[in-house]
């Protein structure tokens, strides 16, 4: 009898903790439109601050920091300061789903920017019920196309290109190319939307392998079987051509393979541009003579390019802005996002809506000054920032020169087998000290 | 006075916990609803735990893996065979149960460290598991949509209102059994096998068939918080079930006390509420981003320690103390 009333009361005590704990906080009125004062943006940044995600990209919003601070020192943006709430999920899809609902809830951020990462943001998205409330999602850094689906994601903008774009600019670069073209070809992938995304990609420009591709689990590939699938494929007679389609660390793991095994001269090495970033393959401890000649494809200026009008003006702000943050692609990326994202602010105009800012990038997006060297293509019927890619050549120092010494851009779409096009886009030049003018 | 047996008093406990949380519902805002669903989701996981580990003695470390199976089931019921979510979440519970029988049948005769190394090595293995089948989606996973709330609760009724609705019901319910069943012979003879195996199969108890029935609940409980916890982020991958979530269940667990059952609430808020108060604290005294993101890790290392030393049984057990003293 002692013991059920104890119980009776331990659960009105459990009972009582959570209401006293839930209770704690109500949430006061909204505001006509959320994260927007008189003073004040508030844009909201979800994505890997720690873990191993966080070590490659945990740079993202410190860069996009800087830069708004930047613009908060020279005036604004019609006069309101940029404020941006950065949260950690991890990378994982439980905390990007929460993180993000706080970004919208707690925060009350006017947009998102920069969110990383496909598993994490897919769920974000509806768990925040971004859709819901016309929550304009910036120039989400990730290539995978089902993010271009309006009907499903009616408020996201993507800034990379897709993967399936990616492969299929490779490969017509292969079949280009007269040194790679009479040589075997092969694929090693990541098996998820990345990977599968190139592989479709391969697919609709007719790339035919010369087996096929071996994929792995993200995060999976270990030493030994990237030892076992490179020590198959040197039998292959010639140079073959190895394509490695993942995230830089697997690019890292395939690579030490090679050298562990003295096969680094025996392949031409084609890396994505997620998987291509010299200054992380040589920080994961990747011999400078094994990058020395491996082909990347880009989108972007090189990060260690100091004669680049766009990358020279984005070090000045991170030497000044981001103090002890070594400048590479990763913050170059910042950089961009947090420049189109000031470009989008401007052209919505001083009544400053969710619906505008949206409807501004639509109309004028294709046309912000953008680091890239490649178009962008936001339309009324476009969601896909960045539509095409360069290809170039690493040297030891981990620069990528373009390709047989000449620029050459290329563009194309996710879905269409249509061959890729050479492209002369002339991107338009960088705004004076950074700080974009337009309307 | 009219005299209540036990049972009849737990279940007006449970209604009147489960009528405080209805009043509660109405009165916080979207975010509280949010974590107020996750609050349940973690309590239902952490008392799969304490089933397990706290009544028949056995350790598991890779729960996640457990919850992943029922996340899994639960999706597929819902896009593959069109069930109605309810009925996907039994489901979930359900296979999740079966998949736990097996298991706890292959793993009867181990115990300790090598039991847990057996669950661990599950949940470690999960991803590759997941993407060697198409149909789970690989890492992107497959969607996992209840639908929005029936209309008939009107315009304001919130998404995150129906999911604390569901996810504090289907918690309420399932504790309610177990801890019927707890306070039944099973639990009785659960105990025993934990504090002596070999005194209890001398007593005519079947030690292993009855560790595989522990194994096979706790991992139904877990699989229906799986599908709880998929619900609540609209999707189902194997990254939405880290190691470090079967790590953080065990925390949670043993700040509730693993041996008591009474105070899985007091875990699920545990693990909700550390991330919001590193992140008040942070606000108030400033500090650097590092220290933002390692604050929540070591409050929990610092709770779960002070709990190790001073509540070893749980706070429910410190109240007890305290109440013989008077």
């Amino acid at each position: 009898m002692i013991r059920n009333t104890r119980m009776k009361r331990l659960s009105i005590v459990s009972a009582v903790a959570t209401v006293g704990a839930l209770v704690f906080s109500t949430l006061p009125a909204q505001a006509a439109t959320p994260g927007v004062s008189a003073k004040e943006i508030k844009l909201g940044y979800s994505g890997p601050l720690t873990g191993s995600a966080g070590l490659v990209y945990g740079k993202l919003p410190g860069a996009m920091k800087a830069y708004f601070d930047h613009i908060n020192a020279n005036g604004g943006v019609y006069g309101r300061k940029i404020k941006l709430v950065s949260r950690d999920d991890k990378y994982l899809p439980t905390l990007a789903a929460t993180q993000t609902t706080n970004l919208i809830l707690n925060d009350k951020v006017f947009a998102l920017v920069g969110a990383l990462g496909t598993a994490t943001h897919s769920k974000a998205y509806v768990a925040a019920q971004l859709a819901k409330n016309n929550v304009p999602d910036l120039f989400v850094n990730t290539g995978f196309s089902g993010f271009a689906n309006k009907a499903k994601y009616p408020t996201t903008f993507t800034i990379l290109p897709s993967y399936a774009m990616e492969a299929k600019i490779m490969a017509k670069f292969i079949k280009d190319t007269p040194t790679l073209a009479p040589q075997a070809s092969f694929l090693i992938a990541q098996d998820d939307e990345f990977g599968v995304d190139g592989v479709n990609g391969f697919a609709l420009a007719g790339h035919k392998f010369s087996a096929a591709p071996t994929l792995y689990p993200q995060g999976a590939l270990t030493p030994a079987l990237a030892e076992g699938a490179l020590t198959r494929l040197s039998a292959v007679p010639g140079k073959p051509v190895l394509v490695l389609f993942g995230t830089t660390d697997s690019t890292a793991t395939i690579l030490k393979a090679a050298e562990k095994l003295s096969l680094t001269n025996k392949f031409t090495w084609i890396a994505g541009s997620v998987g291509g970033d010299a200054n992380t393959l040589l920080a994961l401890g990747v011999k400078p003579a094994t990058i020395n000649g491996a082909l990347a494809a880009s989108f972007f200026p090189d990060a260690k390019d100091a004669t680049d009008p766009y990358v020279s003006e984005f070090m000045k702000i991170n030497t000044k802005y981001n103090k002890g943050v070594s400048f590479d692609n990763v913050v170059l990326q910042g950089m961009n996002s947090a420049m189109l994202t000031v470009q989008a602010l401007r052209a919505a105009g001083k009544n400053l809506t969710r619906a505008g800012l949206i409807s501004a990038i639509e109309s004028k997006g294709a046309n912000f000054a953008s680091a890239g060297l490649v178009p962008l293509n936001y339309s009324a019927t476009s969601r896909v920032g960045y539509n095409g890619y360069w290809f170039g050549q690493l040297n030891e120092k981990g620069e990528l020169k373009p390709f047989g010494g000449k620029l050459s851009i290329y563009t194309t779409d996710s879905t269409s087998n249509s061959a890729p096009t050479a492209s002369s886009y002339e991107r338009k030049p960088v705004p004076k000290n950074g700080v974009p003018t337009n309307s | 006075m009219v005299k209540l047996s036990p049972n009849r008093k737990r279940l007006f406990a449970f209604i009147l916990l489960g009528w405080v949380l209805l009043l509660i519902s109405d009165r916080v805002g979207e975010l509280r609803q949010y974590q107020g669903s996750f609050v349940a989701m973690y309590a239902l996981a952490i008392a799969s735990i304490i089933l397990l580990t706290g009544y028949s003695g056995q350790l598991s470390l890779g729960h996640s893996a457990l919850m992943a199976v029922g996340a899994y089931a639960g999706a597929l019921s819902i896009n593959n065979l069109k069930l109605h979510p309810a009925i996907a979440l039994v489901v979930a519970a359900l296979i999740a149960g079966v998949f736990g029988l097996f298991l706890g049948f292959v793993v009867a005769r181990l115990s300790g460290p090598y039991l847990a190394g057996t669950t661990l090595a599950l949940a470690v293995s999960l991803p590759t598991i997941a993407n060697q089948f198409p149909i789970l989606g690989g890492e992107q996973g497959i969607v996992f949509d209840i639908g929005t709330p029936p209309q008939r609760f009107g315009e304001e009724f919130s998404q995150y209102k129906w999911f604390f609705w569901i996810s504090s019901l289907a918690a309420l319910i399932s504790i309610w059994m177990l801890s019927n069943l707890l306070a039944s012979r099973y639990g009785r003879v659960f105990r025993a096998l934990r504090d002596n195996s070999v005194a209890a199969q001398l007593s005519g108890i079947n030690v292993g068939r009855l560790k595989a029935v522990a194994f096979a609940i706790s991992s139904g409980i877990a699989g229906l918080a799986g599908g709880l916890l998929v619900m609540l982020i609209s999707g189902v991958s194997p990254s939405a079930f880290p190691l470090s979530l079967s790590f953080a269940l065990l925390t949670g667990a043993v700040v509730t006390g693993v041996y008591n059952l009474k105070g899985v609430m007091l875990g699920g808020l545990v693990l909700v509420a550390i991330p919001e108060i590193a992140e008040s604290v942070v606000s108030r005294i400033g500090g650097s981003e590092g220290f933002t993101t390692t604050l929540p890790g070591f409050m929990v290392s610092a709770l779960l320690i002070l709990a190790v030393l001073f509540t070893p049984n749980g706070p429910g057990q410190l109240l007890h103390h305290h109440k013989k003293k008077h």
